[in-house]
Formats: structure tokens, C-alpha cells, sequence
């Protein structure tokens, strides 16, 4: 156990973990630690503010001027112990983290076509992924500047550049498949500028090591010295693309079926597909009523469980402040239900409100352009963080995303868009206000991992302590 | 099962005794055949061959638990075979066990119905040991993450009669720590195919299964894992999870 | 190549592993015995399964069982794979048919892989082991090979063995048929259709699904150290059924994502959702077993509508092929050939 901490100093945090940067692009520098020594010179003088040859740790604080770039890191277990930190320090960490994300491949679903066998550069050899440095900016020129800086000096001797993925925004907060996104995040007592959204707020612990977590009295083990562990917190990044035709083309056919199902008509009497959108012929009008029911919310970010018949409620809705207590609006297994089910019930009850994500992910890939229709690679650079890997990504990842044991109605189903679905036999429940849920069947896989790792983000005194290890 | 053919495998099944054939078959095939059953050869094979063999292919110990797969029906109703040496195996010290576990029910009870996961559980005493069988649905850690998180004082009174438990408690606390001190007791499940056994102690580099090196296999398995869980065991109603069962049985959820 | 050519190279592939196989015969599964009886449908299988058999209350079957070898010479003692033909007639002139064997698994994956099995497992003569290699096995802590059955001179073991030495995908096979051993009855071996199939349920939905049949009377095996007997098993299925009837359950299970769905050599585990599907009780072996046994063509690819053939693609090609054979031995056309 580690010893009480003063009082809490959001500012010892790297700033992309509370909240996201909202900037316009991205940039992920995948390194192999090559000399540990001016590796870690490198480190301690991004962690100490940086200067005109190492970009600066951007910190947690509210800006009044945004900087031009942010810029963060995070280190693999291989990493850690490349940058030289000894074995005893190293079992401190959990074993999940200790195994990698490439180790885990079956029980976060990476099988087929996304196990790390089918990985491309760098992340076909996990062993070499130590450090992965996110460039954050508004344009090109700015992530090219920063990356300039990588490649001189201190970096350039320490690290070999393995490998580059940008992303960027096209549409403000919408994401391939035409959902937005980066709605809901937990929020915490902590960070004053949180909006109040209506959710419950999250315990610290939640995120970061060293502070009270969900579950009751059960606190996670902080690696130490104190310095090293304490408010740090894990990542599992994840490339994930998305197949935007197939998605598509999922959504004409389920709305061909219910074109032909009777029932089709209880799901949206005939005449009201204008409460969907305007001018929609009614084939487009189921296609979103598809769309929403297998991601919760409508296209536009409205919640299912408060517009269950209409994207455009008047009076507008919250987007974040509700619950699943009417069950019928939204669909068990629908993607924002089953990766957090809120204060629905569900079957591991102990668990409730225990398993939530900080999310921060921006899409790669051009926009998919539904009229040129193409398979060129595009989807989602992911960032799914919390204290524990084990109790949040992957408990999530295993038991909820895929399997769906959260609720005995979906137990045997995986998460419509990102489960690990083969049309053979996966299937999804529309649910009717009245009778029994229309069963959908033939989901293929629409999201597949194209590379990732398990990262751990150090808090800059704990940048400052890796830097300050003794030669190798 | 691999286990039933591998045995049998050892008694040369298709070894039609002696008597079938006395006309063709020579003394030393007959005393080759009867080799296996007879005290010299049992001898020669425990002192030697298997302490030859284990020293020239060496045998990992195979990781407990269930095996990992993305199928639903392998993810529900899995086996948990805890096996824990007690501290002090006299009976006192089994008595002591039995009451930690009786003054407990209503924390166990109430435990096991909000992880909500789990269909059998019961601690059952085997010499010096006690143990833990179970059924849970779902990911290992997360079943004992949190049953810590609702019962880890009760952990905690068990695990202090344990050999080595000293280390994990109080477990609340030593989350991570605790749960791999589980999942190092809990036995390893022999694969339900022959072959499957065989892929498992395969080097990444042999192409190559020879399905007659069964037999060696599975020996040296049990040599380097003494307690063992025989296959993935029978299940009357595979594929459904405990809420699934209550659900459908209409008794709740 | 046309269908019927791979349609021949199949049939002709297994006939040249039994080298005193009899034309007019069929050319595995040679020797059998017919029986009729009735199948009754368990009160769920119309929800999983809306063809014929699966709703009708109770309907009329026949069945054939049969010793897996080719040769026409009757072994019923030899360890060997058993094969059980069912045919369901819910009546209005329909039939399907279901094929099981003992084995649960299958030795290859697709048709190439098997035409070359068939090649590796073709006989060569055999002895037992020496007693020298044997001991020399044992100390190795490895399995001998099997010895020959009493009289056997020629057979495919070794062939097979290394073969699956080879490909992988065939050991189970193998070694499972290596230890398969000889039923006391055919009434008491389980018997399993191996393939994947699609059913299609009462709420429309399709799950791929296998099959097997287990004997209320349970398994066993004849005591292999024991001499083997050469004829018993119609015997003592005549014995059997003069006595009451021999019953079977239809079990189904249903695959899941990530189960080898279209792969024969690759059994699901016993983990799967499992159906009750009914049950078959067998009431008599038939009067005239050349005209409503040995006649008969009972060929796996023969559904109804409400199951279907998966993408499995020795399933696939099993259809051309025992149409093939059938028509070679000059078996009656189905006379429910609407099916
Ligand atoms: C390419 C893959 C993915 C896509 C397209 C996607 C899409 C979305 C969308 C559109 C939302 C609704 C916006 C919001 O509530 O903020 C959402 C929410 C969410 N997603 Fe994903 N997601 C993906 C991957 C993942 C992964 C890998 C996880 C982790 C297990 C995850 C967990 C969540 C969570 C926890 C929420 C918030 C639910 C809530 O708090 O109500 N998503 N996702
Ligand atoms: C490529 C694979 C296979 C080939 C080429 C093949 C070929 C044949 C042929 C040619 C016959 C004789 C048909 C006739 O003349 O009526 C036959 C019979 C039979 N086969 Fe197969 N077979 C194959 C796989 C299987 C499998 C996987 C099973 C078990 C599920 C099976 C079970 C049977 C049974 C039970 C019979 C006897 C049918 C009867 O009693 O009339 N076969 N097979």
C-alpha cells in the first residue's frame, strides 16, 4: 500500500487523460528504446518543460492560450524495462500490462483478421514497441515541426522511429460510420471545469493509481517508490478500422428485411418516417433507426433512452444525463449500453459503475464518401484508459463488449458495431414496444485491430524519476 | 477424451492378449505385451524412464484454468479446481477451516448472488488440502475481483490458513497479487482432443505432431502437474450463464 | 473437370483402399443389416428446426448400420468406425436422410486433402510390431502401433499414422480411429453426423448446428484383449429387438463464432448449446434387406426444407459422390428423390 499522498495536484498529470485536447489532428511516434541513456536525458528534459530541441510533456491545467501542439507519452512494460528500470520495480506492475496487449489478443477479441499475426509495422513486433509519443495540433505543419524535434538530438540517439499513424478530425466530433462521438466521459470531483452532465462522478481511482476506486475498499497496488506509480494510469491504444462499406451495406440490408417484416411496421409505422428525418424515403428511415439502435444513440449523439422515436426531440434532450431504467428504449445490447450500462441493472451488480473509460480517439483514414464507395483503410485511433486494465478495458472488452454477460438477454451476443461477430451466427435484438424483439442476424466483424499496445501514461514526477534512473 | 485414449493407449489397446493369438505369437511378445501391467516395468518407468524423459523433453507447467476462446459457450460455466495446502493439516487445523467457512455462509451467500456469475461453489477438504470447486461465468479476474470487493474480509480468514497465504492478505489490498496467487492454484485443465495436448507442448518450431508421443505427453504433464482437472468436465445444459438459467427459469435475475 | 469427375475420383479413392472390395456392392460400409422404427420429435426441435421430421408428432425411419470397412468380408470383432443411415419419412412422400459414424471427427479437411489420405492409407501388409520395437516404444513412453486384428495382413495404419504426422489436421482422426475399438451391439455405440448443417428455427433464424445420436442403452465396447469375434452384431440386434426396442436420442448442438463451422476434422466442444431433438426407437430389423437395405442409397446431402448444407466441403462433394456409387452398384433410385 502506498502511503497517503498530499493533497492532489492535477497539474503532476500529463494532460490528455482527464480531458481531450479537441484539437484537429493527431500523431503517434512509435519508438524502440535503442541507448537507454539518452533515451532517459531525453525523457527528463521533455518531462521538465522541454526546450527549442525537445518538445515539453504538455500537463494537466486549463489553458487561457492554447498552445500550439500537445504533446504526451507512454511507455510499454517492454519499454519501462529497455529505459532500465529494475526487475523488482517491474513485478510491481499488473500482469496484464506485464503481458502486453499481443498476449492478450484472445480475450480482447483479436482473432482472424485482427490478431496481432495480421498486424503491419511497427506493431508486427511488439517486442521492439516501447514508447509511443502522441502529437497533438491543429494542422500538419505543427505534428511535421514536433516530429522534426524526434528525430535530433537526445531522441534521435536514444530512439529508433519505428513507425508514425495520424488522425484527424472531419466533421468536429463525428467518427467514420457517422456517429458522433466523445459524448460521454467520466467526470471527476477533481477537475473543476467538468460540466455538470447529469452522470455520477467518478471516483479518482477510477483513473489513476493511488486513489480510491469504484469498488469498495479495494485499492490497486501502486508500483513504487511512491513517485513511480502514484497518479499514473494505463492505456490500451488500439487502431482500429472500420469497415464503413460493409456497415453501410449491413444497414440496406437490415432495412430491405424490415421493409419485408411485418413487424417492420411496429418498429416505425408507416407515414412517421418524417420524425426521423426529413424527406427520408422510408427504407432510409429505417436504415437510421437501425443505425441508432445498435449504437444507442441516433447518428446526431441523441440518446436512445431519451428518443427512442426521433433524433430531433423537441424539447431537446441532455446527451449525457440519463439512465437505462426504461428498458425498452434502448437496446441491451446496443454499444453505449453494453461498454456502460450506468444504474441499468445488471448481472455482476457488485460491478456496477466500476468498469468506466476515459475515451479519447480521433478517426484516421479519409471520410468514406457513400457514393464512391471504397475499402480504403480508415478508422478509429483509440485510447480506452483507466487505474486498471484488468478491472476496466478488458473486463469490459470480455465480458460486456463480447459475450454480453452483463444481462441474461444478450448473454451470447458480442457488441453489434465492435464485437467479434461472424454472420454465421451473431445476432442482435431490436426491441418493439410491444411483443417480442425483432431478431437481427448476420452481423459480420465491422471493426478490426490493426495494432495496439498496453501503455502505461507516468505522471511527470514519475517521467522525471524514469529519467533519473542509474545508467544501464 | 485425451485421457481415457492415452490410458488405454498405455495398455496397448489393440493388443489382442496372448491367449487370442498363442498360436502366432512368441514368448517375448507375450511377455512384451503383458510388460506395461507387470511391477518391473511399473518400477523401471517411475524411477527411471519417467525422470529420463522429463530431464531430455522437459515439460512446462501448463497454466491453470480454462483455456481462452472467443466462443460464448466456452466462457460460461467455467471451471474453477482450487487447490490451497493448509498451514496445519492436523485436524485442528481442518477444523479450523471448516468453521471459517461456516461462521461465513451469510457473507458467502450474499457474495456469490451479487457477483452474480457464479452457479456452484463449495470448499471441500481433501487431506491436507482445502479446496475450492466452482462454476463461474466470465473472466477469471474479474469473478475474484469482485468477490473481493464483497466478501475479501472472508478471503482473508480462508487465506490465512493457507501455506503462502500470509503474503495476499488482506486481499482487498493486494488485489492483483491475490488474484494471481489464485490463478496459481487453480489446476490446469487437460484439452478435451488428444491433439490438442500434444499442440500444447509443442516447441513454436516443430511442424511436426507425432500422435504416439501421447502418452509421454500426458506423462510428463502430470509429472510436472500433480493435480490436474481431466478435461473440460460434463455440463447438462452447456451455453447458458447462471443469470441466463434464473432468467429463463423465471425465478429472477 | 466436372462434379462427376471429382464424384468418381472419391468413390474410386475409397474403393482402392479395400482391394477385395465386390462390384454391385457398396464400396465402404459394405456389410450392414436394415432396420425400421420410428422417430419421435422432442417438443422443441420445431423451434430450432422447421423441416418435416423435426415437427411431425412421430414418423416411420429406416436405419442402417454397418461396419466402416469396405471389404465384404464380415469382421464384426475388428476395431473399426461404425456408420448409422437413417432415413425420416414424414410422410407425403418425403424423405431425408442423416449419416453418422462412431468417429466424431473426419481425417481431412477438404476433398484434395482427402484424396491424398486415402493414398497414404492405402494397405500395405502388416505384422505386428517386434517385440523389440514395441519394448523400445515403451521406453520412449510412446504408442506402439496397433497390432493387426487375428488373420489381418493388410491395412492402412501405419499409412494413416504418418500421415497424420504429416498433416495435422488428421491426427484426431486418426488417433481416435486408432482406439475406436468394437461395439457390443450397434445399439450401443454413439454415432455422430460430424458435418455442419444450417436449421433454420420457427422464428427464422439459422444456426449451424451437428448432430448426434446417443443410445438410451449407453456406450459400450467389446473387452479388446479379449478374441475377437466375427460375426455378433445382427444377431444380437435381431436378439435385441425381439426383446423391446433400441432407442436413441438425437442430440444437436449449436455452433458458435470462432467454432470450426465448415472443418469435419475439427469437433466442437462438448461446451456447445445442446438440443434434445428427439428420439428414435428401433422396432424391427426389415424383412427383405437386399431389396430395402442393400438397395437402398442413402446419401447425407438428402434435406428437407428447414436444413440445409453448410460450406463444409467434404459435405458438399459427399453428395456427387455416393450418387455416383449408387448408381455404379445399382442401387434403387430414392424413391423419394423429390427431397
Ligand atoms: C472503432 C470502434 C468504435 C466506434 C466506432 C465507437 C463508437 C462509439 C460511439 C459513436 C459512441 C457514442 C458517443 C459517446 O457516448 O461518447 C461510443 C461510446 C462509447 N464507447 Fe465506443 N466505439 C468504438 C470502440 C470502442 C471501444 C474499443 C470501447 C472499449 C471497450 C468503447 C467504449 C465506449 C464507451 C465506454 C462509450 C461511452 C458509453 C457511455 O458512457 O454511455 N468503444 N462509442
Ligand atoms: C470425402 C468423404 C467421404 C466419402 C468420399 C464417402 C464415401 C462413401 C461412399 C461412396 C459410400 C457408399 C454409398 C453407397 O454406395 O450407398 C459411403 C457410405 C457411408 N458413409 Fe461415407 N464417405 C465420406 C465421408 C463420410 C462421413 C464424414 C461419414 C459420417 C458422418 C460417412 C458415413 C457413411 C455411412 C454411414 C455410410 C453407409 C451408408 C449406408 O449404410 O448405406 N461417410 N461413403
Amino acid at each position: 500500500m502506498s502511503a497517503m499522498q498530499g493533497a492532489f495536484d492535477p497539474s503532476e498529470l500529463q494532460g490528455n487523460i482527464l480531458r481531450g485536447y479537441r484539437r484537429a489532428a493527431v500523431r503517434y511516434a512509435v519508438f524502440e528504446v535503442v541507448k537507454p541513456v539518452a533515451a532517459r536525458r531525453w525523457l527528463g528534459r521533455s518531462a521538465s518543460g522541454g526546450d527549442a530541441e525537445v518538445p515539453a510533456v504538455t500537463p494537466e491545467r486549463s489553458w487561457s492560450v492554447r498552445p500550439d501542439y500537445c504533446f504526451n507519452v507512454g511507455l510499454t512494460f517492454a519499454g519501462l524495462r529497455a529505459l532500465g528500470l529494475g526487475a523488482a520495480m517491474l513485478a510491481q506492475f499488473p500482469g496484464e500490462f506485464a503481458a502486453g496487449m499481443v498476449r492478450r489478443a484472445v480475450k480482447l477479441g483479436d482473432v482472424g483478421t485482427s490478431a496481432p499475426e495480421c498486424w503491419p509495422a511497427p506493431f508486427d513486433q511488439p517486442a521492439r514497441v516501447h514508447l509511443v509519443a502522441a502529437i497533438y495540433a491543429d494542422d500538419g505543419a505543427h505534428l511535421d515541426a514536433v516530429q522534426r524535434l524526434l528525430e535530433q538530438g537526445d531522441a534521435a540517439q536514444g530512439l529508433r522511429l519505428m513507425g508514425i499513424r495520424n488522425g484527424g478530425n472531419f466533421d468536429g466530433d463525428f467518427v467514420h460510420f457517422g456517429y458522433r462521438d466523445n459524448i460521454s466521459q467520466p467526470r471527476f470531483a477533481e477537475i473543476a471545469e467538468h460540466a455538470d452532465l447529469g452522470e455520477p462522478i467518478a471516483p479518482l481511482g477510477m483513473a489513476l493509481l493511488g486513489h480510491s476506486t469504484g469498488l469498495e475498499g479495494v485499492s490497486w497496488r501502486v508500483p513504487q517508490p511512491s513517485v513511480l506509480g502514484h497518479n499514473g494510469c494505463f492505456n490500451a491504444f488500439r487502431i482500429l478500422a472500420q469497415d464503413v462499406a460493409g456497415f453501410e451495406g449491413y444497414l440496406d440490408q437490415t432495412a430491405e428485411q424490415l421493409l419485408a417484416d411485418p413487424r417492420g411496421a411496429v418498429l416505425l409505422p408507416p407515414g412517421d418516417e418524417g420524425r426521423i428525418g426529413a424527406g427520408l424515403t422510408r427504407r432510409a428511415a429505417l436504415r437510421e433507426v437501425v443505425a441508432a439502435a445498435l449504437c444507442g444513440r441516433w447518428r446526431n449523439g441523441v440518446p436512445l433512452a431519451l428518443s427512442p422515436e426521433t433524433p430531433n426531440p423537441e424539447p431537446a434532450v441532455s446527451l449525457t444525463a440519463f439512465d437505462y431504467t426504461d428498458d425498452r428504449r434502448c437496446p441491451v445490447g446496443a454499444h453505449i449500453r453494453r461498454s456502460n450500462p450506468r444504474g441499468a441493472k445488471i448481472v455482476q451488480r457488485v460491478a456496477s459503475h466500476t468498469r468506466r473509460l476515459i475515451r479519447r480517439g480521433m478517426p484516421y483514414g479519409p471520410r468514406f464518401d457513400p457514393d464512391r464507395p471504397d475499402h480504403v483503410e480508415r478508422g478509429l485511433l483509440g485510447n480506452f484508459i483507466g487505474a486498471s486494465l484488468g478491472a476496466q478495458f478488458e473486463a469490459v472488452m470480455y465480458d460486456w463488449v463480447n459475450l454480453g454477460l452483463q444481462d441474461p438477454r444478450i448473454t451470447g451476443s458480442n457488441d453489434p458495431i465492435l464485437g467479434v461477430n461472424d454472420p454465421a451466427t451473431s445476432w442482435f435484438d431490436l426491441p418493439l414496444r410491444d411483443g417480442k424483439p425483432i431478431r437481427l442476424a448476420g452481423l459480420p466483424r465491422f471493426v478490426t485491430t490493426r495494432g495496439g499496445a498496453y501503455l502505461f501514461l507516468p505522471s511527470l514526477p514519475a517521467l522525471k524519476f524514469l529519467a533519473s534512473l542509474s545508467p544501464v | 477424451m485425451s485421457i481415457r485414449s492415452a490410458s488405454a493407449a498405455l495398455r496397448l489397446v489393440r493388443l489382442r492378449g496372448a491367449e487370442a493369438m498363442s498360436g502366432s505369437v512368441g514368448w517375448l511378445e507375450r511377455v512384451v505385451d503383458r510388460l506395461p501391467d507387470s511391477p518391473v516395468f511399473q518400477f523401471l518407468a517411475r524411477h527411471v524412464l519417467v525422470p529420463f524423459w522429463a530431464w531430455r523433453t522437459p515439460v512446462a507447467v501448463a497454466e491453470g484454468g480454462p483455456v481462452m476462446t472467443i466462443a460464448p459457450g466456452d466462457n460460461v460455466q467455467r471451471m474453477m479446481n482450487l487447490v490451497m495446502k493448509l498451514k496445519d493439516p492436523s485436524p485442528i487445523g481442518r477444523a479450523k477451516a471448516a468453521l471459517a467457512i461456516a461462521q461465513n455462509v451469510d457473507e458467502i451467500y450474499a457474495g456469490l448472488n451479487n457477483v452474480g456469475t457464479v452457479h456452484f461453489a463449495r470448499f471441500v477438504l481433501v487431506g491436507d488440502h482445502l479446496c475450492m470447486f466452482s462454476v463461474y461465468d466470465g473472466d477469471f479476474t474479474n469473478y475474484i475481483r469482485d468477490f473481493i470487493a464483497t466478501i475479501g474480509s472472508v478471503f482473508d480468514a480462508v487465506v490465512a490458513l493457507i501455506d503462502g497465504g500470509d503474503a495476499v492478505i488482506p486481499t482487498e489490498q493486494n488485489v492483483e497479487a491475490f488474484i494471481d496467487w489464485v490463478h496459481a492454484r487453480d489446476l490446469y485443465q487437460v484439452p478435451d482432443l488428444a491433439t490438442d495436448l500434444l499442440n500444447q507442448q509443442r516447441d513454436g518450431s516443430a511442424t511436426e505432431t507425432d500422435i504416439r508421443r501421447l502418452p509421454r505427453a500426458l506423462i510428463l504433464q502430470l509429472q510436472a502437474n500433480p493435480n490436474v482437472s481431466l478435461g473440460s468436465g460434463y455440463r447438462a445444459y452447456p451455453g447458458f450463464s447462471a443469470a441466463q438459467l434464473r432468467h429463463r427459469l423465471e425465478v429472477g435475475w | 473437370m466436372g462434379e462427376a469427375t471429382i464424384a468418381q475420383r472419391l468413390v474410386e479413392a475409397v474403393r482402392s483402399d479395400f482391394p477385395d472390395h465386390q462390384p454391385g456392392t457398396r464400396p465402404v460400409h459394405t456389410v450392414g443389416i436394415g432396420v425400421s422404427g420410428t422417430f419421435m420429435a422432442s417438443e422443441v426441435a420445431g423451434q430450432f428446426c422447421i423441416a418435416a421430421p423435426f415437427r411431425a408428432a412421430q414418423m416411420p425411419v429406416l436405419v442402417r448400420f454397418s461396419n466402416g470397412s469396405g471389404s465384404p468380408v464380415e469382421h464384426d470383432g475388428w476395431s473399426d468406425v461404425r456408420g448409422m443411415a437413417t432415413r425420416f419419412l414424414p410422410g407425403d412422400g418425403a424423405a431425408m436422410d442423416m449419416l453418422a459414424m462412431t468417429l466424431p471427427e473426419f481425417f481431412t479437411p477438404n476433398v484434395d486433402a482427402f484424396l491424398q489420405f486415402t493414398k497414404a492409407a492405402m494397405p500395405q501388409s502388416v505384422e505386428r510390431e517386434s517385440p523389440w520395437r514395441k519394448l523400445i516404444d515403451m521406453l520412449r513412453l510412446e504408442l506402439p502401433l496397433p497390432d493387426p486384428e487375428p488373420g489381418e495382413t493388410m491395412n492402412g495404419s501405419a499409412g494413416m499414422m504418418a500421415y497424420a504426422n504429416r498433416h495435422g489436421f488428421a491426427g484426431e482422426a486418426v488417433f481416435r480411429a486408432g482406439m475406436i475399438g468394437a461395439p457390443v451391439s450397434y445399439a450401443r455405440a454413439t454415432y455422430h453426423a460430424v458435418h455442419c448443417f444450417i436449421v433454420t428455427g420457427a422464428d427464422g433464424v439459422r444456426r449451424p448446428v451437428r448432430f448426434s445420436w446417443q443410445p438410451v442403452s449407453g456406450v459400450r465396447t467389446t473387452d479388446p484383449t479379449a478374441p475377437a469375434i466375427d460375426r455378433y452384431l445382427h444377431e444380437e440386434l435381431r436378439a435385441r429387438l425381439a426383446q423391446g426396442s433400441a432407442q436413441f436420442m438425437l442430440m444437436m448442438s449449436v455452433g458458435e463464432g470462432g467454432d470450426a463451422l465448415n472443418d469435419p476434422t475439427r469437433p466442437w466442444p462438448a461446451k456447445r448449446t445442446r438440443v434434445a431433438m428427439g428420439m428414435l426407437s428401433l422396432a424391427q430389423v426389415v424383412a427383405d434387406q437386399l431389396a430395402d437395405c442393400e438397395r437402398v442409397g442413402f446419401n447425407p446431402c438428402r434435406l428437407l426444407p428447414g436444413i440445409a448444407v453448410s460450406d463444409d466441403p467434404i459435405l458438399r462433394a459427399r453428395r456427387d459422390a455416393y450418387e455416383y456409387s449408387q448408381r455404379e452398384r445399382g442401387a434403387t433410385p430414392c424413391p423419394f428423390a423429390g427431397g
